[in-house]
C-alpha cells in the first residue's frame, strides 16, 4: 500500500508539475468561453456603413412604402444616418427586363450600386396571376437581391423583413384586411415544456438535455484524455527501460494501479479547477440572460451528482484498465494507435447514440444499451439525468459494471505483467490469450 | 549460510525452456558469478529470484526465507535493460525510488546524499535525468542500485556498456560490499572479470546448469595442462603435434590445451628456434576456455527474443 501511494504521489506531482498541465488547466475553460464567446462579439463589431442600393420595381406599387420602411428606426445607422439609400431604376418603355438588368449589373460590378433589388411585376397578384406568370415559363416571382457580395445573412435578412412586412401588408390591405388585427390573429402560441418530478413542477426548456449532453460528454472526455495519458505512461517507462527497476520492488500490479489512480487524480484536480471555472461563470453570466430567454436553468436533483461520481469512476477505471494494457503491448505510441482502436470505438458509439437515448430513455434499446457495461457510464448517466430509471436497473448496471471493472483489472493486470518486459513486434492475439495462462 | 539459494526452478513459454531444473546455492559474503552464452536464461533466473517473474516449478529461498515481495527491499537489482525516468530531478528520482525500497524520510535523504558525493554528481541534483551524460547516468543506476544498503545485489551485465572509469568504479563498489559482509550476484558472459572477481560461478547453457561451485576448484579440476603461449611468428605447425588436444590461438598469444600427461618441456623444446617465444606459462585452463568447451561455442541467440515467448 505504502508503494502504490509512492506511485501515485510521483505519477500526480510529475504530471500537475508540467507546464502543459497547467496551461491546459487555466487554457482550457478560457478556449471554450473563447469559441462561445468571440463569435457574438465580433459579430456585433461589424461595421455597417450607408449603401446605395438600387430597386427595380417592375409592379411599380412598392417602391414608396418600401422607401419609408427603410427609413424606420431600426433599419438606420447608429449614427442616425440612413443605412440603405434606395435609388429608383424604371424599365425602359420598350427595352426588355434582361436590357435592364445588364444595365444595373454593370452599375453593381462598377460599384456605383451596391446591389439591386428586382421585384416581379406580380409581387402583389392573386394566385391565378401568379401561376399564370410561372406557367408562361417566364421568371418565377420571387425578388432578386442582386450584389457582388451575397454573404451578409444580416444584412438579407433586415431586407427580407422590410420587403415582406411592405408586401404582406400590401396584399392584405388590397383584400379589404386590417394588417393589425391579422398579426394579432396569427401570433403563435409557445409550447412550453415542463418537468414534473416529485418535488413540484419545473420549466424546462433545454435544460435537462443540456445538462446529461454535458455530464456524458465529460465521462467521455476524461477517459479519453487521461486513458491515453495512462497508456503514454506505460509506454515511456517501458521504453525508458525503467520498468524493470520499479519491478524489483513492487509487483506489476502495484506499479498499474498506482499509475491509474494517479493520473486519476490528476484527473479530478483538472474537473474541479474546471467546475469551479464553470459555477463562476454561470452564476456571473446569469446576469446577462434576459428575463424570458430560451434556456432556463433547471435545477439538477443531487442524485444526479452522486450517480455522475460513481460513473465517473467506474468508468475511468474500466477504461484505464484496457488503456494500461495496451500500453504495456506496444513500444511507441505510433504502435499503440492500432490497438487503441476498439477501444475509441466503444467510447465513441454511445455518443453517436447519445441523441436517440435522450429523446428515448426507457425505449427497450436504451435500456439494453445502458447494461452493456462498456456503455454504462455514459448511457446509464444519460438515462438517470433525463428520467429516472427504476432503481432495480440502475443498480444492475453498476453491479455489472464493477464485475466487468473487476474481470478487466485482473486480466489487464496479466496481460500488463508479461507486456512490459517484452521487446520487439507486438504480440499477435493468441499469444496475449497464452500469457494470461501464465504463472 | 546461504544468501540464495534456488531449487530446482523451471520456467517455460510456451514449448519453450528458459530455464530447466536449475539449482544453485550461493554462500553469504561471497561473489557469485552467474555465466553462459546470450540467451542461455540468466536473465530469466534474476527475474525469477527478484519475485518479476514466477517459476513454474521449484522454489527460491533468499536470506533464509522464501521469496516474496518484502524481501525486494533487501535486495538490490541492477537489471540488464537499465533505465530511469528521464524527466525527473535526480534528486526527486532518487527519493522516489528509496521510497519503493522502503526508505525514508532523513534517512533517504542521508544516503542519497553520500551517495551523489560518492560518486561526484552532487552538483547534478537539481538537474533532470535526461541531461546527464551516459557515464553519470549509469553511475546513478549504480546509487538506485545499493542506496538501500540492500544484503543481497544481483547485478544483470552489470559491466555492458560500462567506459573503463565506471567499470573500475563499480568493481570498487562491488568489492567494498563484499568486504561489508554482503553477497553479489552477476551474470555475465565476459569470461576475464569474472576470473578477477568471483569466489564461485554456475555456468548456465540452454537453460541448464552445466557446471557450478567454487572457481579455484574448477579450474584444478581440469588439471594443469594448459599452456599460455605470446610469440611472434607463424605458430601453425603446432598444430601438428600428437600431445596437442586443442588450440586456441589469436594470433601472437595461444592458449593451448594438451592431451593428459603430456610432456609439457618436451613441447617447449619443439618451439624453441621455430618462433620467437616472449611467454611460456603452464597453468590451469583459463575460464574462457572452460566455457567453449562446455558450450562449444555455439548457442549464440539474442537472449531478448528468449525472455517471453
Amino acid at each position: 500500500m505504502r508503494k502504490i501511494l509512492s506511485v501515485i504521489k510521483r505519477e500526480y506531482i510529475q504530471i500537475v508539475r508540467t507546464k502543459g498541465f497547467i496551461i491546459g488547466t487555466i487554457l482550457g475553460p478560457v478556449l471554450m468561453a473563447a469559441i462561445l464567446v468571440v463569435p457574438i462579439v465580433v459579430a456585433s463589431m461589424t461595421v455597417e456603413k450607408q449603401e446605395t442600393i438600387g430597386v427595380a420595381d417592375l409592379s411599380r406599387e412598392i417602391f414608396l412604402d418600401l422607401d419609408k420602411k427603410l427609413g424606420e428606426k431600426e433599419y438606420m445607422l447608429k449614427d442616425g444616418f440612413r443605412r440603405y439609400v434606395l435609388k429608383k431604376f424604371e424599365r425602359p418603355p420598350v427595352g426588355s427586363i434582361d436590357e435592364l438588368k445588364k444595365e444595373l449589373n454593370a452599375k453593381v460590378l462598377n460599384k456605383e450600386l451596391s446591389a439591386y433589388i428586382l421585384i416581379p411585376e406580380h409581387v402583389l397578384g392573386d394566385e391565378a396571376a401568379v401561376s399564370a406568370v410561372q406557367e408562361a415559363g417566364s421568371r418565377d416571382n420571387d425578388v432578386e437581391y442582386v450584389s457582388q457580395h451575397t454573404s451578409d445573412f444580416e444584412k438579407l435578412g433586415s431586407l427580407n423583413n422590410a420587403l415582406n412586412s411592405v408586401i404582406i401588408e400590401k396584399r392584405l390591405k388590397r383584400e379589404g384586411l386590417d394588417p393589425e388585427k391579422i398579426s394579432q390573429f396569427i401570433q403563435r402560441v409557445r409550447l412550453k415544456p415542463i418537468k414534473v418530478t416529485k418535488k413540484g413542477e419545473e420549466e424546462d426548456t433545454m435544460g435537462t438535455f443540456m445538462v446529461s449532453y454535458f455530464l456524458a460528454l465529460i465521462i467521455y472526455m476524461a477517459i479519453f484524455i487521461y486513458g491515453s495519458v495512462i497508456m503514454r505512461g506505460v509506454i515511456e517507462e517501458k521504453s525508458s527501460r525503467v520498468i524493470e527497476v520499479i519491478l524489483s520492488s513492487m509487483r506489476p500490479f502495484q506499479l498499474m494501479l498506482g499509475k491509474i489512480l494517479g493520473i486519476g487524480a490528476v484527473g479530478l484536480t483538472q474537473f474541479s479547477v474546471w467546475a469551479v471555472f464553470g459555477l463562476a461563470a454561470t452564476s456571473y453570466s446569469k446576469s446577462f440572460i434576459p428575463a424570458g430567454a430560451e434556456i432556463s436553468l433547471v435545477s439538477i436533483p443531487t442524485y444526479v451528482f452522486i450517480y455522475f461520481v460513481v460513473f465517473f469512476i467506474l468508468g475511468y477505471f474500466l477504461y484505464a484498465t484496457f488503456y494500461a494494457a495496451v500500453g504495456s503491448l506496444v513500444n511507441s505510441e505510433k504502435e499503440a494507435q492500432q490497438l487503441v482502436m476498439p477501444i475509441t470505438m466503444f467510447l465513441i458509439l454511445p455518443l453517436l447514440l447519445l441523441i436517440f437515448v435522450i429523446r428515448s430513455p426507457d425505449s427497450g434499446l436504451s435500456v439494453f444499451l445502458s447494461l452493456f457495461p462498456l456503455f454504462t457510464p455514459i448511457i446509464m448517466m444519460l438515462r438517470i439525468a433525463v428520467l429516472l430509471p427504476p432503481f432495480v436497473q440502475i443498480g444492475a448496471s453498476i453491479v455489472l459494471l464493477i464485475l466487468t471493472v473487476l474481470l478487466m483489472t485482473w486480466l489487464a493486470a496479466k496481460i500488463y505483467r508479461v507486456g512490459v518486459l517484452m521487446y520487439g513486434k507486438p504480440p499477435k492475439f493468441a499469444e496475449i490469450v497464452r500469457w494470461i495462462r501464465y504463472k | 549460510m546461504y544468501a540464495l539459494e534456488i531449487e530446482s526452478i523451471t520456467k517455460r513459454f510456451g514449448d519453450f525452456y528458459a530455464v530447466k531444473k536449475l539449482s544453485l546455492k550461493i554462500p553469504k559474503g561471497t561473489v557469485y558469478g552467474l555465466l553462459g552464452p546470450n540467451g542461455a536464461g540468466k536473465t530469466t533466473t534474476i527475474r525469477m529470484v527478484m519475485n518479476i517473474i514466477i517459476p513454474d516449478e521449484g522454489s527460491i529461498k533468499v536470506l533464509e526465507r522464501s521469496m516474496d515481495e518484502e524481501m525486494k527491499e533487501r535486495i538490490g537489482y541492477l537489471p540488464e535493460d537499465r533505465g530511469l525516468y528521464p524527466k525527473m530531478k535526480v534528486g526527486e528520482l532518487l527519493v522516489f525510488l528509496a521510497e519503493l525500497k522502503g526508505l525514508t524520510g532523513a534517512n533517504a535523504r542521508k544516503e542519497i546524499d553520500f551517495w551523489l558525493e560518492r560518486f561526484d554528481l552532487s552538483a547534478w541534483k537539481m538537474k533532470k535525468v535526461e541531461e546527464l551524460s551516459r557515464g553519470m547516468q549509469q553511475k546513478l543506476q549504480f546509487i538506485v542500485t545499493v542506496i538501500h544498503q540492500p544484503e543481497l545485489i544481483i547485478l544483470d551485465e552489470p559491466f555492458g556498456g560500462l567506459d573503463p572509469v565506471n567499470t573500475k568504479l563499480l568493481k570498487d563498489v562491488m568489492l567494498e560490499m563484499k568486504r561489508k559482509g554482503r553477497t553479489i550476484v552477476f551474470s555475465t558472459h565476459r569470461m576475464e572479470q569474472v576470473e578477477m572477481i568471483c569466489d564461485n560461478i554456475c555456468l548456465i547453457n540452454k537453460a541448464e546448469r552445466v557446471l557450478e561451485g567454487n572457481l579455484s576448484q574448477i579450474k584444478k579440476r581440469y588439471g594443469k595442462n594448459t599452456i599460455v603461449l605470446n610469440y611472434d611468428g607463424d605458430a601453425s605447425f603446432i598444430r601438428s603435434f600428437p600431445e596437442v588436444e586443442k588450440i586456441d590461438d589469436y594470433g601472437k598469444f595461444m592458449e593451448i590445451k594438451l592431451k593428459e600427461r603430456s610432456d609439457t618441456q618436451a613441447l617447449l623444446q619443439n618451439l624453441v628456434g621455430k618462433i620467437s617465444i616472449n611467454k611460456y606459462e603452464v597453468k590451469e585452463p583459463s575460464l574462457n576456455a572452460i566455457f567453449i568447451e562446455k558450450v562449444g561455442g555455439k548457442g549464440v541467440e539474442d537472449e531478448k527474443d528468449t525472455v517471453s515467448h
